[in-house]
């Protein structure tokens, strides 16, 4: 094989990483891949340092290595690109794919994500349904289907305009929880408290904290570390934004 | 939807989930620690996965993480942070916040380990040498 193969190849394999890192999936899963796919694509062996914001990967074929690192920026979590990459893996260990196929369909991946007019009523109903577990009433349930959905548009607004997650996150807990209040202030219902807690769970980065912990149970201490921290940080920072709706309501202190 | 899941996958997504959220009720109904009943539930959607996984040929935390999410302890996570911004905000420190800092923490640490053990309990002891698909 000559360099000019394997420097091909080795950029592939590390494109493909690096995508599936930047939108949330699991070390675990982000290791598998990236040697399989080196592996069917002809490299010798595939070794790979994941850390929280960059990785390392270098290709060894013929006695020569080529190292390479890569940065990597969060663009949130994409599941419809994560299944693209593992199904291109799959193809090219079978051997339907050759490089050149690999690269188009990598190049052609874009995050795609479904429309708001769908997105922000699902989330109202999804926190809705939420409330009606903890055993809310009619009227509870439409105070957080209300205030959720109002949430979830505040808080597309803002990440469209590439804040910090962290001030996102306070905002749209803040104007969820206010809406959410009304129960309270307008005696509309006999479970005031349930809208509250329920329409904020939308909030809760569930998806951060069982990356960190499968992490952290298969062996990748630093990653899984790292993401705990930071979905520590994306509660803190929402319960900031709680706290200060629930002040200004008057309902706490 | 929020992690932008393919359309197609959907469906199983919610009948994992549906799956999961029952089973754990059931066991609650017959008084089993709340721990415990996620473990279990946790460790069926694993395997029911799995499955769908190898039709698929998707990543099986693909579905995983969605039919879990009902079982994350949402609230127990609010309570704790809610008390504990309470207790900073007094000028002493009152046991009653303390206990409920200290319990609803516990609780919560404990489901979301019991959730993410129980999820990948298929792989640590079925598939240990080899890759799910």
């Amino acid at each position: 094989m000559y360099a000019d193969t394997q420097n091909d190849i080795t950029r592939q394999v590390v494109r493909v990483a690096q995508l599936l890192l930047a939108y949330g999936a699991e070390s675990e899963l982000i290791e598998e891949i990236s040697q399989r796919l080196g592996l069917a694509l002809g490299l010798a062996s595939v070794e790979i340092s994941i850390s929280s914001n960059s990785l390392v990967l270098t290709s060894l074929v013929h006695g020569r290595c080529i190292t390479t690192t890569r940065r990597i920026r969060e663009h949130g979590i994409n599941m419809t690109i994560i299944c693209e990459l593992q199904r291109i893996c799959l193809l090219t260990e079978k051997g339907i794919y050759g490089l050149n196929e690999v690269r188009k369909r990598v190049s052609r991946i874009r995050p795609k994500s479904y429309p708001k007019r769908y997105l922000i009523p699902m989330i109202g109903l999804s926190c809705g349904s939420f409330c009606h577990l903890f055993g809310g009433d009619m009227v509870a349930i439409i105070i957080t289907i209300l205030a959720a959905s109002l949430g979830m548009f505040v808080r597309l607004a803002i990440a469209k305009r590439h804040f910090n997650l962290l001030v996102n996150f306070a905002v749209t807990a803040f104007v969820t929880t206010l809406v959410a209040q009304m129960g309270y202030h307008f005696d509309l219902t006999s479970t005031p408290k349930l809208p509250m807690a329920a329409s904020v769970l939308m909030l809760v980065p569930g998806f951060p904290m069982i990356n960190a912990i499968s992490d952290m149970v298969k062996g990748h201490l630093n990653v899984g570390i790292s993401r705990w921290g930071h979905a520590t940080l994306l509660t803190v920072s929402s319960v900031i934004g709680i706290t200060i709706a629930m002040q200004l309501g008057g309902l706490f202190l | 939807m929020v992690f932008n899941v393919p359309k197609r996958f959907l469906p199983y997504c919610a009948l994992a989930g549906a799956t999961g959220h029952s089973v754990r009720t059931l066991l609650l109904h017959i008084n089993l620690p709340i721990e415990w009943a996620t473990f279990v539930a946790a460790a069926l959607v694993g395997v029911l996965t799995i499955s769908f996984a190898k039709r698929h040929l998707a990543p099986p935390l693909m579905y995983a993480v969605a039919a879990i999410i009902p079982m994350i302890p949402g609230t127990y996570a609010y309570n704790t942070v809610i008390a504990l911004v309470q207790l900073s905000a007094q000028s002493q420190v009152s046991s009653e916040l303390t206990a409920e800092v200290i319990s609803n923490g516990l609780k919560t640490v404990f489901i979301l380990g019991a959730l993410s053990v129980g999820l990948a309990m298929p792989s640590l002891l079925y598939f240990r040498t080899r890759p799910v698909i």
